[in-house]
């Protein structure tokens, strides 16, 4: 009997911690939104400043301070997104080739902060919004080729799938839930092979596909 | 071991009902984090870098010094996959597991990271400046051969730099040291080839004999070898190359082979001449000197000394006559006796009889720089230096690359040797046994992190020369590069002749560009030179061989009769040099601890290869810890029965039993080269590794072994689901 119970104790501490972990986050399958927590970033950086729409009001000339957004494409930052697994954080260089001739803002606390990392040569601690388990893959490249290039959605549509409408937002933050069960109610929906065609397919549904 | 009481049956037991109660409280998390982890950008990234998308680098293995040219991936400035670089003839785009693990060695939490000078018993840490400072203050007023450099195998410009350094010092003791090395079978070759290392055409032959090479394992280049083996198998015009096996102890290419010939230990020459007795029986013409020989080795005789029947010799000469040209390579396990010259000069002769010299054993290419060429090591080099360490002669020692507490025989005393040399300096990358014996540690950047060039031992068409270079940043900013720190001691003595030269890269780079004429570059600017010879990993010498030379006579070729029974020590003790762990330098590397012995699958352990026989005769099973004594030590370890090793034999794989080194490392299993006595060959003064001879006791304890092979072990359960059979067993005439 003692032996049942040492091995009862030692698998069931084994397995309360596992359980308790469970509870933290709950699982979630839908689609629809489940807004992550606010993160705090080393730069409160305005999404919405940079990929928001036009405030047709604001003059062309960018020395004159705008109201609206200036709709910029998000992979003119996030380069990777069409041709590698992570869609990548923008290098400083990327913030500070703009920003070195925009003096409107040059002056705010954002950009001056922006230019401190820039003087140091650090790179700016961004934290991570949108961090899958190690043993989870998602590839930006297919996506983005999928929906962007071959089924010509726009961009913001296409990388809202998952992100939410960044274009609305300061800090980024989750929108989704991104558990396997949500992937997956996509996955199975079919889904143009591009913008002409009448043929679908879904997305795959192996599991080597993402954990490998 | 199973100590406790719990039983498999508890275990299910409870983890059923366990598994119920989890099921029913529900599980199921997706571990999405926010803001857990720092996403590091760029500052500014090179125009190559795209975050996620790997770049590749070429450089050189240095696992071993088979010189195998690698391509490592590098993905956001961490190198994380080697893999073989085609551009190289050595390995063709390959690269065998030891080389794979090569980021272990890299990455391995227990590399030294900074200069570390001996207080008392502890090392304490000091800048570099002290470092090569305190060198400079201890070097003053010593007298030249009152110093000595030791390393392992070494070419290329650190040699350069390490000549030049050791002549400012006035010394000329530098001793070049591989516990492993093929030093007997270099000497023998030289003797009966004219040349130390010959090419071995193995694609060309239709049969290979080997006398305990393991080719494919560990034996000099065995991924170069491992191809050529592959073209040997297909055969160049359909008809499938033969490979025979002569051992005492089955290594990875005895598993290989066609016909495995477990033979006594110690009589491969015996055997060599029985084959030619044979051959001349069967009518093949042999030159006087070497019939004169012969003629004693009648099958009778040698069947009696081998324990090889007649039959399979006979049958062996029949094939060699059938089959030509044909390939006879004389191994480890011939060449570790008292007489294992003799031994190899007798294989030899095979070959010179069978008329392969010239058709597939070749000249090797010739290196064009010999200044960089590969000054090898072997094992006598370090009784040298124990001599002049015992003689209190020395003062002042360097050791970079090797590990001699570990590796030399417990007879020599080394470790206490030692301390009779006042100031003792080691290059290390790990506290190995060597460097936490010395005064002053200085840490090595890892391969993967420094600048060097290397030029192999065993060269194929051309000789090149290999290109190290960093694949990432130094993980850590307290270590340096070999020529580095050798660069650092020149400029102590001869400032003025290295002043142009602010750290190694750019003597590298010099030296390099300085010759590009000489090394294919002419007409080139020494910036696209340079750029395309880093992207390449290697250059490519001009092609010129040597000769051979094959002047040897046999006449003088006396070989011993087996070697007596020793009623004390009744086995013969063959230590096994494994693909994974070699000398043992690399046992720090886990990959290597777990990935299973090819023949036994035990992982993380040493073992005891016994043959079923002699351990039924001693009554000790699978599992028991046993005690091995020589005269000069004695370790316990689990005993492993294994049928690929003669009765007479018992065989302890080396490089573990570390008992520092680090984490995986320290602690696991025994250390074999303990048991060694120092009997050395005749010829050569080289250490014979399987002379020592040992007794085998049970300690009554015993264990569950820890391996791949399933719980019945090698008798399948008694299924019958891949049977075999001796070959004394077979009718021999079917067979190839």
């Amino acid at each position: 009997m003692h032996r049942f119970l040492c091995l009862s104790i030692l698998l069931v501490g084994l397995f309360a911690n596992t359980g308790s972990h469970a509870t933290e986050v709950p699982p979630s399958i839908s689609t629809a939104d489940d807004l992550g927590p606010k993160v705090e970033q080393p730069i409160e950086f305005p999404h919405d400043r940079h990929a928001g729409p036009r405030n047709p009001a604001d003059a062309a000339d960018p020395s004159v301070p705008a109201k609206g957004g200036m709709e910029i494409n998000c992979m003119y930052c996030h380069t990777g997104a069409r041709r590698s697994a992570v869609a990548a954080i923008p290098p400083l260089q990327k913030c500070v080739g703009c920003h070195q001739t925009i003096n409107s803002v040059r002056e705010t606390p954002r950009i001056q902060k922006l230019f401190e990392y820039w003087d140091a040569k650090k790179p700016v601690p961004w934290k991570k919004v949108h961090d899958l388990p190690d043993f989870v893959r998602f590839n930006h490249e297919r996506h983005i080729q999928r929906f962007v290039f071959a089924q010509n959605k726009p961009v913001q549509e296409a990388c809202g799938y998952c992100h939410g409408d960044v274009k609305t937002m300061t800090v980024a933050r989750r929108q989704k839930s991104l558990s396997m069960g949500w992937c997956v109610s996509c996955h199975e929906k079919d889904h143009p092979v591009d913008v002409a065609a009448t043929k679908t397919t879904h997305g795959p549904n192996d599991c080597w596909q993402c954990h490998k | 071991m199973i100590e406790n009481g719990f039983n498999r049956r508890d275990f299910l037991k409870v983890l059923g009902w366990g598994g119920a109660v989890v099921a029913l409280s529900g599980c199921g998390n997706t571990s999405v984090q926010d803001g857990a982890e720092i996403v590091t950008s760029y500052v500014e990234p090179p125009e190559y870098a795209l975050p996620g998308i790997g770049v590749y680098f070429n450089s050189t293995c240095a696992q071993c010094d088979a010189g195998c040219s690698i391509t490592g991936r590098v993905r956001e400035g961490r190198v994380l996959k080697l893999e073989g670089n085609a551009s190289s003839a050595i390995n063709r785009g390959k690269l065998c597991g030891l080389g794979q693990a090569g980021v272990q060695a890299h990455y391995n939490p227990d590399r030294v990271r900074e200069p570390l000078l001996r207080n008392g018993d502890k090392g304490e840490a000091i800048t570099w400046d002290k470092a090569l400072g305190l060198i400079n203050e201890k070097l003053n007023g010593v007298k030249g051969d009152e110093i000595a450099f030791l390393t392992g195998a070494v070419s290329g410009h650190v040699k350069v730099l390490l000549k030049n350094y050791l002549e400012a010092l006035g010394s000329k003791n530098h001793y070049a040291y591989d516990a492993v090395a093929p030093s007997v079978v270099r000497a023998a070759n030289k003797k009966a080839y004219g040349v130390e290392m010959p090419r071995l055409r193995l694609d060309k032959a239709q049969v290979v004999v080997s006398f305990g090479a393991d080719f494919l394992g560990a034996w000099v280049s065995p991924v170069h070898f491992s191809q050529e083996y592959a073209q040997f198998r297909k055969g160049s015009d359909g008809a499938r190359g033969v490979l025979v096996q002569i051992e005492s102890k089955m290594t990875l290419t005895g598993a290989n082979a066609d016909r495995w010939i477990a033979i006594r230990p110690g009589t491969e020459g015996i055997l060599a001449l029985g084959v030619i007795n044979a051959l001349d029986a069967a009518g093949l013409s042999l030159p006087a000197d070497v019939a004169a020989v012969s003629k004693a080795y009648n099958a009778e005789r040698v069947s009696k000394d081998t324990g090889v029947s007649a039959e399979q010799i006979s049958k062996l000469a029949t094939l060699l006559k059938a089959r030509t040209p044909s390939l006879v390579i004389a191994g480890g396990a011939a060449e570790g006796y008292k007489h294992g010259s003799q031994n190899a000069a007798a294989i030899a002769l095979l070959n010179r009889v069978l008329g392969n010299i010239g058709k597939t054993i070749e000249a090797p290419a010739n290196v064009p720089f010999p200044q960089v060429a590969v000054t090898t090591g072997n094992r006598s080099s370090v009784q040298a230096l124990n001599d002049s360490m015992a003689n209190g002669k020395l003062k002042v020692l360097f050791s970079y690359g090797v590990n001699p507490v570990f590796t030399a025989p417990a007879a020599l005393k080394f470790q206490d040797n030692l301390k009779k040399v006042s100031f003792k300096v080691v290059f290390a990358n790990y506290l190995d046994e060597t460097a936490l014996a010395a005064d002053l540690v200085l840490p090595l950047d890892s391969a993967l992190e420094d600048w060097g060039t290397a030029v192999p031992e065993y060269l194929v068409e051309a000789a090149q020369l290999n290109i190290q270079q960093p694949l990432m940043e130094k993980l850590h900013a307290g270590t340096r590069g070999t020529g580095d720190i050798l660069l650092a001691l020149l400029k102590q003595r001869r400032a003025n002749e290295y002043k142009d030269y602010e750290d190694f890269y750019s003597y590298l780079r010099s030296a390099v560009v300085k010759n590009k004429s000489a090394l294919g570059g002419a007409g080139a600017d020494d910036d696209t030179f340079w750029g395309e010879t880093l992207s390449e990993g290697l250059v490519k010498l001009p092609a010129s061989n040597g000769a051979l030379s094959a002047k040897s006579s046999a006449a003088g070729l006396v070989l011993p009769a087996p070697a007596e029974e020793d009623s004390a020590y009744p086995l013969h003790l063959i230590p096994a040099v494994t693909a994974n762990l070699r000398d043992g330098r690399h046992a720090n590397q886990p990959w290597l601890q777990e990935s299973p012995d090819p023949l036994t699958t035990i992982v993380w352990d040493s073992w005891v290869e016994l043959h079923p026989k002699t351990a039924a005769k001693l009554g000790i099973v699978e599992g028991d810890i046993v005690e091995v004594t020589s005269r000069s030590g004695s370790v316990k370890a689990q005993a492993y029965l294994f049928p690929g090793i003669h009765p007479d034999a018992v065989s302890i794989p080396l490089g573990n039993g570390h008992t520092a080194l680090g984490r995986w490392a320290k602690g696991v299993g025994i250390n074999a080269f303990s048991l060694l006595d120092q009997v050395v060959d005749k010829d050569t003064g080289e250490l014979a590794l399987n002379e020592t001879r040992v007794k085998i006791g049970k300690t009554g304890k015993r264990v569950m072994i820890v391996k791949d092979e399933g719980a019945a072990g090698g008798s399948q359960a008694g299924k019958k689901i891949a049977v075999s059979a001796s070959t004394d067993e077979v009718e021999l005439s079917g067979e190839v």
